[in-house]
């Protein structure tokens, strides 16, 4: 970790670094800028952007320019508050989503309270055996043990309430979000101009802070289940319409052309030929939505939503290590154990051997149903409908009193490391302060400029224009500080995960045994809900910037690594054959053939890095790290939700911002998102 | 069977074996099962200005594309396919032949021009009278299968009657039939991701023949097959032929393929016709230098008949010698004459053409026998 200055050249050392490189070659440094227009542009912005700053050293967006955003958005809010239960809107309309996703929740938890422990555990573990292929075959049992083992340490943990209180809404979120999202991929699959409309939309949402979906509809629908509800569907949803337009445009062209030919009207196509083909990349796109309800539910715990999220909220607002630990441990497991689950029913598609089902389908069913409800009287005959309190074990105190030890012994006067909280405030002060000094010292102007700039380098006028206007949104809304102090943050975790990440992916694709190694780790790592990750970064860092940047660095590098491997795997073996027979070194193949070949992928790393980096640090935010994610958190804490909404904007400002500079064309950008 | 059809085509499927040629409505008995005039597919923008202009059409295909943007991949093509033939169209890839299979059906929709089929109007059919043709009378085997891979083989080749609204027993009982006739019998339950391409290439061909159709579309078949494979499938369609006398139209670029299974062939380049004649036809008369290039390595003595051999009988010969039938072909002819040590008779009716001797013969394997006889001439109408 010593090596993350890193970040500090983003903005400054450019310039001094190529300077004398370009000097001490023969064509000269300005004559070879000449004849790369692109970087010469780049070079100007900068050297303008750092000499501006020196010379002025204080840049801070104009207060004449701002608009004040704040006043209205109260009067908004006051008036949402007064009108709630009388305007037509929310009677006819608003009001019935709020109350059906009330009614069901609430339906969905006392039922998951009848069926009562046995009744629950019975019905997960048989679903899971189902999804593994409802055999005896070592996939079935896995995935029915793992389903057992969640269920079992869940209750062990004392989770069970809040456990099944997530659940509930989850099952709602999910079942919404899969429908809204498999009509909304039908669109866009059958349809070339569903298509061309919803494909910008879901690229932009892709970007988004998951915090931010939950601010707009805390003012509509108040703090609760509703707004929860709204924000995570809305959230969910574009995962499963992706995947199933991609399935529905992806299917092999000849099986279609072969049922036209044969005389099937369009139903009949899409029923027996589209659907069918497209049933694998759904269930993709269904998993997907499954982590994304998840993780959202978990934190939608800021609005005031019961369950394992407002454990851990509570928890971590108190920087109780061993208390946050019980209920994220059980959201791991959940995570594990739907994803598992959602696995094996892929898994079992695309296996050749797998029979047709028939009636077999049914019966087995039938006989789930029959299991669960037998579980579900037993529980009630042995009078155990809730977790027994004397089965669980309560981790907490010596969670904590590991953590203290290991603070004590770690945390500090360790011979040259220094300790994790000596680290934590050193990257602080010699890391992410000097990048936000730098940052604030510049002008406001030049910092437009420099984000113009880069923003047309990566996508042309279009994306400079957005990438101006966000930051310009940013300055008016007067939060130009401390959007430059989140971005601070931001760029220091992004150093460390690019770092990190192109290092270990580098390593894994070169060695085959890393990559083994290392991909199970990822897999599970990708589909923890972003909460989770705050709880080792709190452990250890106590809160604070430095822990977010962590919590951020852990939460974005699988996805980081994941792609370079990938990336660096998928290069033409040919190339790769051919340079090695020329007798080129590891280096050399490295550095001519791997690297240059999977340059898109390492540019979609950056830019997946960039999108989730943010999206965690925004939500640290509850930890004490990333200013503008401490307004959300506070504006919802204390009722005010103008600050709120107004940092919300921000940060969605940022996130289009940074994916913008980041982007790496349109053609590289697939579906990799969480 | 009678509850399951629609109304649009009543047709007796017991009676199509044989005749390939049972008349949907509005069908003329005597018309041939496709005929196709002035046929033009030209993509691109505005590519119905390209056909009905003069000037466009004596540009070739590089110029046309240089001057308007369009491609023409079919360009003013007539043929006709007679009922109970294999119909061969051949030529490179890019020359326009999988287009043209694609527009007999209308799955690619024909620029301009004419394609009637059973003397009925092609173009001129509506969505519901297009899919009853689809369904009924053609039915089509692809160069990539075009399997569904969820459904078991039983299930893909019932799909055709599935589609048609056939019950499931019923669909299931046919389609275990023709599973048994292209020799997949006990794989049934199996998926195509669990064959080999040939297996499921013979699953594609089932699900073509379930349907019944008057004509088999071919779309390149084997080309994606190893050349062992490829011989068997060949084998199997001639055999099918043999047995049903279903018109086939079949798309390659393979020419021994093509002169193995063709009655006639017509060979395209650039979108356009450059000969269309039976197999002899092409190899001993070739249009132009294109296709002599195409034949130069075919094995003659395999393909040319001794009727195109025989030199005139002087008197003498005239009466005695070996009897050989005027198609008997070089190959056999040349292992004739070799028995018997001396010249061989060529007799139609008891009356003998001419006479084929070791000179003639051996012009015929070296290529040397000429192309601009009087026989010739025939080769070029249609």
């Amino acid at each position: 970790m010593s090596s993350a200055p890193a970040p500090a050249l983003e903005d400054k050392a450019p310039p001094a670094q190529l300077a004398p490189a370009g000097a001490a070659k023969e064509p000269g440094f300005l004559a070879r800028l000449a004849g790369h227009p692109k970087a010469a542009l780049l070079t100007v912005a900068v050297l303008v952007a750092v000499v501006s700053a020196l010379v002025t050293s204080s840049g801070t967006w104009p207060g004449g320019w701002t608009f004040g955003i704040r006043s209205p958005l109260s009067d908004a809010e006051s008036w949402l508050a007064n009108n709630r239960e009388s305007h037509p809107i929310f009677l006819y309309f608003l009001l019935h989503i709020s109350n059906a996703a009330e009614s069901s929740v609430d339906t969905l938890v006392t039922f998951l309270e009848t069926l009562g422990v046995f009744g629950v555990t019975v019905a997960a573990v048989l679903i899971a055996w189902v999804a593994g292929g409802a055999d005896l075959s070592r996939r079935a049992l896995r995935t029915a043990g793992t389903a057992l083992g969640a269920f079992v340490v869940i209750g062990l943990l004392g989770m069970w309430e809040p456990a099944m209180e997530t659940l509930g809404l989850m099952v709602v979120c999910v079942a919404a979000a899969a429908i809204v999202g498999a009509l909304l991929g039908l669109w866009a699959g059958l349809s070339d101009r569903g298509q061309r409309i919803l494909r910008p939309v879901f690229d932009t949402m892709q970007v988004l802070p998951a915090f931010s979906y939950l601010l707009p509809f805390v003012l509509i629908f108040g703090v609760d289940v509703p707004s929860a509800f709204v924000a995570t569907v809305i959230y969910a949803a574009p995962p499963m319409a992706r995947l199933t337009a991609l399935g529905l445009r992806g299917a092999d062209k000849t099986a279609l052309e072969a049922s036209t030919s044969l005389g099937a009207n369009s139903w009949q196509q899409l029923w027996t030929a589209r659907l069918p083909l497209a049933r694998r990349q759904m269930l993709l796109g269904l998993n997907q939505t499954i982590m994304m309800c998840l993780s959202m539910v978990v934190l939608a715990s800021v609005v005031g939503v019961s369950g394992l999220g407002a454990e851990i909220y509570t928890a971590l607002s108190t920087v109780d290590t061993g208390l946050a630990l019980s209920p994220g441990i059980a959201i791991v497991l959940i995570a594990i154990w739907l994803d598992r689950t959602t696995a094996a029913a892929g898994e079992r598609l695309d296996d050749p051997c797998q029979g047709k089902g028939g009636p077999k389908t049914w019966f087995v069913w039938l006989g789930v149903i029959a299991l669960t409800t037998a579980g579900t009287v037993l529980g009630s005959i042995l009078g155990k409908q809730e977790w027994p309190d004397t089965w669980v074990i309560a981790i907490a105190a010596p969670v904590n009193a590991v953590v203290d030890w290991v603070e004590t012994t770690v945390g500090s006067g360790v011979p040259v490391v220094g300790g994790t909280i000596t680290l934590a405030s050193g990257f602080a002060t010699y890391v992410i302060n000097p990048v936000r000094d730098g940052l604030e010292a510049t002008p406001w102007w030049a910092l437009l400029l420099v984000a113009g700039v880069l923003a047309y380098l990566a996508g042309r006028w279009r994306a400079a224009v957005t990438t101006v206007l966000a930051l310009g949104v940013i300055g008016g809304m007067g939060l130009w500080t401390r959007s430059l102090d989140t971005l601070s943050v931001v760029l220091a975790a992004l150093a460390l995960t690019l770092l990190l990440g192109f290092a270990i992916g580098t390593f894994a694709a070169r060695v085959g045994w890393v990559e083994r190694a290392i991909r199970p780790v990822l897999d599970t790592l990708q589909t923890m809900p972003q909460f989770v990750y705050m709880i080792p970064a709190i452990a250890l860092f106590h809160g604070g910037r430095t822990a977010g940047v962590v919590a951020a660095v852990l939460y974005a590098l699988p996805a980081v690594i994941r792609i370079t491997t990938q990336g660096i795997n998928q290069i033409d073996p040919s190339a790769l054959e051919a340079s090695r027979s020329l007798g080129s070194t590891t280096g050399q193949q490295l550095r001519q053939v791997q690297l240059p070949l999977a340059r898109s992928s390492l540019l979609l790393a950056v830019n997946q890095g960039v999108v989730l980096v943010l999206s965690m640090v925004v939500i640290t935010g509850m930890i004490g790290a990333g200013a503008l994610g401490v307004d959300v958190v506070t504006g919802l804490a204390k009722d005010d939700l103008a600050l709120g909404l107004t940092s919300g904007i921000a940060i969605v400002c940022l996130g289009i911002l940074l994916d913008r500079i980041s982007q790496p064309g349109a053609d590289v950008k697939g579906d990799t998102s969480r | 069977m009678t509850t399951t059809k629609n109304t649009g085509a009543t047709k007796n499927t017991g009676a199509t074996k044989n005749t390939g040629a049972t008349e949907p409505t509005a069908a003329d008995p005597a018309a041939p099962a496709f005929a196709v005039r002035d046929l033009w597919k030209v993509f691109g923008p505005k590519a119905d200005r390209i056909p009905g202009n003069p000037e466009y059409r004596i540009l070739s295909t590089a110029e046309l594309r240089e001057k308007t943007g369009c491609t023409a991949a079919v360009r003013d093509v007539d043929f006709d396919v007679q009922r109970g033939e294999v119909f061969v169209v051949m030529g490179l890839s890019g020359s326009g032949k999988s287009t043209l299979v694609r527009t007999l059906t209308r799955l690619i929709e024909p620029t301009s021009g004419s394609i009637a089929m059973d003397g009925e109007d092609v173009l001129g059919m509506d969505k519901n009278r297009l899919r009853e043709l689809r369904r009924r009378q053609t039915a089509m085997v692809f160069q990539n299968f075009g399997l569904l891979p969820h459904r078991s083989v039983l299930d893909n080749v019932a799909y055709g009657l599935e589609i048609q609204g056939v019950g499931k027993a019923e669909r299931r009982a046919k389609a275990q039939e023709i599973v048994e006739k292209v020799g997949l019998a006990g794989m049934e339950e199996r998926r195509p991701g669990q064959l080999s391409g040939g297996q499921q290439q013979r699953v594609g061909l089932a699900r073509a023949l379930a349907v019944d159709p008057e004509v088999l579309l071919f779309d390149e078949p084997f080309s994606a097959l190893d050349p062992l494979i490829r011989r068997d499938m060949q084998e199997e369609v001639i055999r099918l032929h043999r047995e049903e006398g279903r018109t086939m139209v079949f798309i390659t670029h393979d020419l021994s393929e093509a002169l193995r299974l063709g009655d006639r062939i017509m060979l395209m380049r650039d979108g356009a016709i450059v000969q269309l004649g039976t197999p002899e036809e092409i190899v001993a008369n070739p249009a132009d230098d294109y296709v002599r290039d195409f034949v130069r390595d075919v094995p003659r003595e395999q393909v040319i008949s001794v009727r195109r051999a025989m030199r005139p009988a002087d008197a003498a010969e005239s009466a005695t010698g070996t009897e050989l039938a005027p198609d008997t072909l070089v190959v056999d002819a040349i292992e004739a004459v070799a028995n018997s040590g001396e010249p061989c008779r060529v007799v139609e009716d008891g009356r003998t053409l001419g006479i084929v001797d070791h000179e003639r013969l051996l012009a015929v394997v070296a290529g040397i026998d000429g192309g601009s006889d009087t026989e010739g001439k025939e080769v070029a109408a249609i």
